[in-house]
């Protein structure tokens, strides 16, 4: 799949991370550059506090220039393989944060909104299967994949917000996962 | 339920993010000395990633990246001396990385060996084929692990050890170790090394080379004065010398 990021193709990216691994640090801003604004967009969804994302983001550019040299084109599109190290960043320091569930209610609803922006983005192929298959998890299912991976949040934390014990949204989770992976087939 | 089962599900929700902190950390330090764990990682991030288009770009702070360029400055600038000196034996570092990339995901994939570990042997240049007995290996682990460039030499059997990106916690030091078939499966020691500002160079005379070409070859972080027990106590970073000639 040859994915856009901006007006910079995946082989320009490929192309940059190149350059960086042999010590250029211009190349390395475009690389900033033309990714920057996706991969902030996945720590601020998760860590949801400008000035930290900010500090993260920084930290995770940094970790992207060390471990240059370890990215597999075979593997991942790059764009994929940064967003996994920004996710994870994301997730590590969230988990960190906020081991107790502390999120208000009120901040539920603009958080969650899912449905706008999932329907506009289902483009690729692969996309809409994943899609597909999560369509056929109930939608208290569903949503819980989408919480967690989208937004960081924690077993307690699902446990509070849909009133049921630790032990059951991970129960929901596995068979959820199970599910997604049988629909998917790979 | 099988462990097989145990450890996708471990996968699963290592990558969906919903694993506490103490078995995020578990799942990291195990991934790389276990291939299938690593490879079901893999395989659900691929499963999942389709779900980061649902990120929207948010633009960051105009000026953060001089932040990260002064952070990455004094990497860079040891990064392009290291690759403009050349060492007999040892390849230029970010080259090597990079056909390191291809060379993972080509012949070898993850399953052979440890996920974070990188070794490879190389003769002196990148471009010809391993010879005069000349080997060199790579250890990286992530990048809060040191990386270390080891050229070995069969002939004179020596190994050269030279730190790239390694730097020493306080009241600590690097120990170095071997696995050959000739002294069974505990590591033995090398020795330390005790200055990693600069190249460290053993002798190696009591080893027959061919056993020294499938050693294996590991570097432990050890309290000062090297490992109390005689076996590797701290992280070590470890791998198989293994030719790669074209």
């Amino acid at each position: 799949m040859h994915v856009a990021v901006g007006m910079t193709s995946t082989r320009d990216l490929e192309n940059l991370l190149r350059q960086s691994i042999e010590g250029n640090t211009d190349a390395f801003e475009q690389l900033y550059n033309a990714t920057s604004a996706k991969l902030f967009g996945i720590v601020l969804r998760i860590l949801r506090n400008r000035a930290e994302s900010e500090d993260a983001l920084q930290d995770i550019y940094v970790r992207i220039w060390q471990k240059a040299g370890d990215f597999e084109p075979g593997r991942a599109s790059i764009i994929t393989w940064m967003a996994t190290i920004a996710r994870n960043r994301a997730i590590d320091i969230v988990r960190r944060q906020r081991p107790e569930a502390d999120i208000e209610d009120a901040d539920i609803e603009t958080l969650i909104s899912p449905d706008s922006a999932f329907d506009q983005m289902a483009v690729a192929d692969e996309m809409r299967q994943l899609d597909h298959c999560l369509n056929d998890l109930e939608d208290d299912r569903q949503q819980i994949v989408k919480m967690a991976y989208l937004e960081g949040w924690s077993r307690a934390e699902l446990a509070e917000r849909f009133a049921q014990p630790v032990g059951t949204i991970k129960t929901w989770l596995h068979r959820s996962l199970r599910q997604l992976k049988e629909c998917l087939g790979t | 339920m099988t462990d097989r089962d145990d450890i996708d599900m471990l996968a699963a929700e290592y990558v969906l993010g919903t694993l506490e902190p103490a078995q995020r950390q578990s799942v990291e330090t195990r991934r790389s000395q276990e291939p299938e764990l690593d490879r079901a990682i893999s395989d659900w991030e691929a499963r999942l990633s389709t779900l980061n288009a649902h990120y929207d770009e948010v633009a960051p702070s105009r000026d953060l990246f001089a932040g990260i360029r002064a952070r990455i400055e004094g990497a860079a600038q040891a990064t392009r001396q290291a690759a403009s000196q050349h060492v007999p034996g040892v390849v230029e570092f970010a080259k090597l990385k990079r056909r390191l990339a291809v060379w993972r995901a080509g012949a070898l994939g993850a399953a052979a060996i440890a996920a974070s570990l990188i070794v490879v042997v190389l003769s002196g240049d990148l471009n010809s084929p391993v010879q005069n007995g000349q080997f060199v290996a790579v250890f990286h682990r992530d990048d809060t692990q040191p990386a270390f460039v080891m050229s070995v030499d069969l002939e004179t059997r020596e190994v050269t050890i030279r730190p790239v990106e390694a730097t020493v916690p306080e009241g600590k030091t690097y120990q170095l170790w071997i696995v050959t078939e000739e002294t069974g499966p505990k590591p033995k020691s090398l020795g330390l090394l005790e200055n990693i500002a600069n190249p460290t160079t053993k002798q190696l005379g009591g080893f027959d080379p061919a056993m020294l070409r499938n050693a294996t070859f590991g570097i432990s972080l050890e309290p000062e004065g090297g490992s109390p027990t005689g076996q590797p106590t701290g992280p070590a970073i470890h791998g198989r010398l293994i030719s790669v000639a074209q």
